[in-house]
């Protein structure tokens, strides 16, 4: 009787355990995004649906901050469970203690096709060997023309060289009054002339930052390459073909270049694939029915050099998530080949099966061509300096040479001698 | 004896409060100016560098220079305006036609319009009037003043002017409002006497009103000094400290060294400069205001 008794408490507590579990509220993580809200929107609704035990919070910050913001948080034991990074900030922001390592992971539930279908998996390894982040998407920069105003100026096809794209910009301007190549040349520390600026060292077989075949790391340009590419850009500055307000304009998808382009102002732009869908769409919203007269091509560079990055993002997790298993889920689900097809359409997948099944169409057949002629960051992302800071420096050298604070000389000069500073300094 | 251990007793709580409060975060930071710490390592804790930091700061290439726009752009340049301008505007929100057309309170309360816009907002505001195809350049344009638009915000002869109007228009509302509350507490007797004697408007300005505002324009000016030494946000939200390094202030270098290149022990130093300067000024402050103020009160 006893026994029964006692059997019959046990199973009464465990079934009152089974349905405390049922109803109990779900898990809650966070995810930290650095673009638009409506990219991911039905994506994560619709793994909400799928995990009706796991809550996701999404959260919105600006890619300018977002590295600091984690950074300062992560090192206080707080910050989002999930992550949006750039490719490069992973093996540092791993190496500070900053991310959950993903190895056990990966060979607990890795993806479908397995860790190796990824892109970038070096960026996604510290110095320690442990992976810390989950390549996301792929992309690379090209350069973007409106062909109408090519053709007022002229012009019937797209420049080949930097010096061919400097006298087709200047052409538009002269014909046409619009202005011609308008880049973000900001001094700050985004994305802004420090992407063309590399673009143009590697189309001329040069890199700021080096691999030595010992290992160390060194500067791969001297004071005249980099005066010579100051100048270079300078000329669009002097000749009135990038406006001077683009000397306050910090990033590709600066508004007033993304509206100038849209409006037919501007005549070419550089930036990232999913910049130019924006561009695309707001011109298609704005003139229904009518051609889009765009075209994109690479970046101007002889066969044998790269001109452009292959850049892109990562999900990562923080390392003081208290729900990591669940951040996995949701990280393994935006991987997925179903958030590429049906949500997530502004990115190209980093996994390569994905990858070879997009259809680039013809506006994008320049981005496709240009990731034949792409590059990674590698010595630059794994050396001594962060990013953040040669960003920073190199878009501030510039932003003295263009404005005319300094000449490109005592600016070429300075920006090597700080970095070579900072490399000394970091061994 | 027991009185004076009573009051250190009634005193110590606060004391404390403040030692916590004030005292910990500086002597905290004082201690990261004297290490190598970084955003990165921070888990790891930075090592001791002793004075490194600081001599790297002094021997640096920028230092004179971002001084220099601190001292001369952001604080004397936006100070002496903000004064000059606010007491403009009080005097005449103080004249007799402005009231005998009841448009005294309408200025006013238009001029809270300004003040009570956050300062994040009045720069992007600020920066939208001032763009390439912004209501000034428009303007400008459209009247011939100019041929093209004016890059305001990235030419090096009008970014620091740009800077400072949008400071001013934030700020000097407070200034005049506040001076305006002491005009009128200006005896209406003093102008009559003044009168009496045949002063001129420009005597009666000078000899009466300008003796009773200069309390008032002492303590604005030092609280302005204050604002505007430690201001990060007009210049960081409206350039960047660009072009180049061109409007580079304290405050965004220590922004800068902190949160891009990572050194918070370096930027600790830069910190530690601001605060000698800002304790300098309050020693001003205190011999100028405070101690006038404790000598009338006793």
């Amino acid at each position: 009787m006893l026994k029964s008794l006692a059997a019959a408490l046990i199973a009464g507590v465990a079934t009152l355990g089974v349905i405390q579990a049922a109803g109990a509220d779900p898990v809650t993580i966070t995810f930290r995004f650095n673009d638009t809200e409506q990219e991911v929107r039905g994506a994560i609704d619709e793994f909400q649906r799928e995990n009706p035990d796991i809550k996701v919070d999404l959260q919105r910050i600006g890619w300018k901050d977002a590295r600091n913001q984690f950074l300062r948080e992560a090192a206080v034991g707080q910050g989002p469970d999930v992550v949006h990074s750039a490719q490069v900030w992973v093996s540092e922001m791993g190496d500070a203690g900053a991310l959950l390592p993903l190895d056990e992971y990966l060979k607990k539930a890795p993806p479908p096709n397995g860790f190796a279908d990824f892109a970038a998996q070096d960026l996604a390894k510290g110095k320690d060997g442990h992976v810390y982040g989950l390549p996301w998407t792929t992309d690379t920069w090209a350069m973007v023309y409106r062909t109408d105003l090519l053709k007022q100026a002229g012009i019937d096809k797209l420049p080949t060289s930097w010096d061919e794209l400097r006298g087709d910009s200047s052409a538009v301007y002269k014909k046409t009054g619009k202005a011609g190549f308008g880049f973000p040349a900001g001094s700050s520390a985004s994305g802004a002339i420090w992407f063309l600026a590399n673009f143009y060292w590697w189309s001329h077989d040069k890199a700021l930052i080096v691999q030595k075949p010992d290992g160390s790391y060194a500067i791969g340009v001297t004071a005249e390459d980099v005066a010579d590419c100051m100048k270079y850009f300078k000329q669009f500055m002097d000749g009135g073909d990038n406006p001077q307000s683009n000397l306050a304009a910090s990033d590709a998808h600066d508004p007033s270049i993304m509206q100038a382009l849209v409006t037919g102002n501007q005549a070419m732009g550089a930036m990232p694939p999913n910049t130019y869908k924006e561009i695309l769409k707001a011109y298609e919203d704005a003139n229904p029915g009518k051609p889009v007269p765009f075209e994109s091509g690479p970046f101007p560079h002889p066969d044998h050099t790269k001109s452009s990055m292959i850049g892109g993002r990562m999900l990562v997790i923080n390392a003081n998530t208290k729900h990591p298993d669940q951040a996995w889920k949701f990280v393994r689900f935006m991987a997925s080949e179903q958030v590429f097809a049906k949500y997530y359409r502004t990115q190209f997948p980093a996994q390569q099966s994905l990858l070879k099944k997009i259809d680039f169409g013809a506006p994008l057949k320049g981005f496709a061509e240009q990731f034949e002629y792409a590059r990674t960051w590698g010595p630059y992302a794994s050396g001594p300096v962060p990013i953040g800071t040669m960003w920073n420096l190199t878009d501030r050298a510039f932003g003295t040479a263009l404005s005319g604070q300094a000449s490109p000389e005592e600016a070429a000069k300075d920006l090597l001698r700080e970095i070579g500073k900072q490399m000394a300094s970091k061994g | 004896m027991r009185d004076r251990l009573f009051i250190i007793t009634m005193l110590l709580p606060t004391i404390v409060l403040l030692l916590l409060f004030y005292g910990y975060p500086i002597f905290d930071n004082l201690h990261m100016s004297f290490t190598d710490l970084s955003l990165l390592g921070m888990r790891r804790g930075g090592n001791w560098v002793g004075l490194a930091n600081y001599r790297e700061l002094f021997r640096s290439g920028d230092f004179g220079h971002i001084l220099f726009n601190t001292f001369i752009w952001l604080t004397a340049t936006s100070v002496i305006l903000r004064l000059l301008m606010g007491l403009g505007i009080a005097l005449l929100l103080n004249t007799r036609a402005l009231k005998l057309l009841r448009l005294a309170s309408v200025s006013r309360f238009a001029l809270l319009i300004p003040w009570a816009t956050p300062p994040i907002v009045a720069v992007v505001i600020w920066r939208f009037l001032l763009e390439r195809n912004g209501a000034v350049n428009t303007a400008l344009i459209s009247l011939g003043i100019v041929d093209h638009p004016v890059a305001f915000l990235a030419d090096m002869r009008t970014v620091w002017p740009s800077i400072v109007t949008i400071m001013l228009w934030n700020t000097v509302p407070l200034i005049a409002l506040s001076l305006l509350s002491s005009l009128q507490t200006v005896p209406d007797e003093y102008y009559e006497a003044a009168e009496l004697d045949g002063a001129t408007p420009w005597q009666k300005f000078r000899f009466v009103t300008l003796p009773f505002l200069m309390p008032a324009i002492l303590v604005l000016g030092m609280m302005s000094v204050f604002w505007s030494f430690n201001n990060f946000v007009y210049v960081w939200l409206a350039t960047g400290a660009g072009p180049g390094t061109y409007t580079n202030v304290l405050a965004t270098e220590i922004y800068i060294k902190a949160f891009i290149d990572f050194r918070l022990g370096y930027s600790s130093a830069i910190g530690m400069v601001m605060a000698v300067v800002m304790g300098a000024f309050g020693i001003l402050y205190l011999r100028l205001v405070a101690r006038q103020q404790l000598e009338e009160t006793l």
